[in-house]
């Protein structure tokens, strides 16, 4: 028996040598973002490179990722209760859906903006963050004045398995779970958002961020609709918010009394009315259904798309 | 081609082929994992622990059996009761992985038991045909170091391309279940096939 040994151990060195330079890479990568100006703190957490950037007025919160930034929460130093980052504000906008809001779940916390504005916005709800990574909680605290109270809590653990554990209801389930550029495929898949609605009382809604710019963007749109009978969309500056409830569609005009109600109750900074006033209707859902057997995220990321493409698959609300 | 020749490629590409099926699994370990404890370096690091602790098994295990009969029909049993187990995983994952979560929790320990559940018994089972190999191939003490490293070398060229092709072409294009029972149903050819070929790979003239 003999095998070609020159080829086998050319295999071999290939591997090795290709292991070794893409490890090296990474390596670079982090010396050089190490040296960019106003870099407030780097910590190599177990999930994420997180760099913390400010100046005199603004402080964000970046996960590294390929040499890039990703940006996870921004705070103007001088308007700490503003929602700075649009799409944010898009997200408050799920408290005007149900009828009660006593109970509301985040699941990715960043630097804890929208939950700190949630809850000084509506003074009677509890409010519970889930946040895979502590030391995002502990740099939100830092640098995000992020402040734990009895009616805001943070539990550090992953958002599905959270929820898988913890039979509790809630009444607004915001998903904001990025890790750099992209969310976990099982944050994103038919059998995630059945257990999302399974945790959801009557009248709930599950509001999530998605980045419009791939594929991934309709499969993302189209298994929410699989399982949530009404998605709204709102084009939140970039990235756009999605609200699904289980429920034929609310008419605009219910809708907007209801965003009425909420703003005259809770007189929040950002007005529900005029969010309310953008809605898109998600009618022609055209991706793929992710489910936890086939959920090609990575592919599907890899195909750009116009950022605007979306609001073909929509529909003005009647 | 002489008959020694045909018999070391033959156990070569049955190397090869279950070093691919048995680090493409590990690879599809992940799917199964992560919608219950998440995708994280907990998950991971459980993961190629439990595959590690599966691989020594294997190799005491095989070499222990192969000492005292050297039976390729023996090895191929092993690798069939390995390839149905694999054919099972898809009927009792989700329930199980569920149980553990609320009954042990999403720390070590339950990461662990779920990852020795679902890769320990077959990935243990498909690393006992290393040391057979090495064996039914040994003829002769003065080629020992390069029969092991042959072995080891074609089987762990199998590993890199069992990780590479499952992450990067199988797993976005088809589904982890099917995945599995593709897997499967490999595991189990290659297992018949030491059956069939016990014979001719103990090195007796079919």
């Amino acid at each position: 028996m003999r095998i070609p040994r020159a080829k086998f151990f050319a295999v071999a060195l290939v591997a090795a040598v290709g292991g070794l330079s893409s490890s090296f890479g990474g390596l670079q990568a982090i010396r050089a973002s190490a040296q960019e100006a106003g870099l407030l703190e780097k910590r190599e957490s177990l999930y994420n490179n997180i760099f913390i950037f400010g100046d005199r007025d603004q402080v964000t919160m970046t996960f590294g990722q390929n040499k890039r930034y990703y940006t996870e929460s921004s705070m103007k130093l001088s308007d700490p209760g503003g929602l700075t980052v649009d799409y944010t504000r898009y997200m408050t906008l799920g408290v005007a859906y149900p009828e009660k809001v006593e109970r509301i779940a985040e699941i990715g916390l960043g630097g804890g903006r929208t939950v700190s504005y949630l809850s000084q916005t509506l003074p009677d709800a509890g409010i519970l963050a889930i946040e895979l990574d502590k030391d995002v909680v502990d740099l939100a605290k830092k640098y995000f004045k992020f402040r734990e109270t009895a009616r805001l809590r943070t539990v550090v653990s992953d958002g599905r398995a959270y929820l898988l554990k913890d039979p509790e209801k809630w009444d607004v389930i915001l998903i904001d779970a990025y890790r750099g550029p992209f969310v976990p495929f099982h944050l994103l898949t038919k059998e995630f958002y059945t257990l999302v609605k399974s945790r959801l009382n009557p009248g709930g809604v599950v509001v999530q961020n998605i980045e419009p710019s791939t594929m991934l963007f309709d499969s993302a749109t189209t298994t929410l609709k699989s399982v949530f009978p009404s998605v709204d969309l709102y084009d939140g500056g970039g990235n756009v918010v999605a609200i699904g409830y289980d429920a034929m569609p609310v008419s605009q005009t219910e809708l907007m009394a209801r965003a009425a109600r909420a703003t005259e109750r809770w007189k929040p900074r950002y007005d529900f009315r005029q969010m309310v006033a953008e809605r898109r209707v998600l009618a022609k859902p055209t991706g793929k259904i992710l489910t936890d057997d086939f959920a090609p995220v990575e592919t599907l990321r890899a195909i750009e798309k116009n950022n605007e493409k979306w609001k073909e698959q929509t529909e003005a609300p009647r | 081609m002489s008959h020694a020749y045909l018999r070391g490629t033959l156990l070569l590409l049955l190397a090869l082929v279950l070093g691919f099926a048995l680090m493409g699994f590990e690879m599809l370990g992940s799917r199964y994992l992560y919608p219950y404890f998440g995708g994280g370096i907990n998950t991971w690091a459980s993961l190629i622990a439990t595959v590690l602790v599966a691989l020594m098994l294997g190799y005491l295990i095989g070499g222990a059996l192969v000492d005292r009969t050297m039976s390729p029909r023996l090895c191929g049993g092993l690798l069939v009761v390995a390839g149905v187990y694999l054919f099972t995983i898809p009927l009792w994952v989700d329930p199980l992985f569920g149980w553990i979560l609320t009954a042990i929790g999403d720390g070590m320990a339950g990461i662990v038991f779920a990852a020795t559940l679902l890769l320990l018994l077959p990935l243990t089972l498909m690393s006992v045909f290393t040391p057979f190999a090495v064996r039914l191939l040994l003829v002769s003490i003065s080629f020992g170091g390069r029969i092991v490293s042959y072995v080891y070398g074609v089987s762990t060229i199998g590993n890199v391309l069992g990780t590479l092709v499952t992450t990067f072409t199988l797993v976005p294009s088809f589904g982890s279940r099917a995945l599995t029972m593709v897997f499967a149903a490999v595991t189990i050819a290659c297992g018949l096939l030491m059956v069939v070929a016990d014979r001719y790979l103990r090195g007796e003239e079919a």
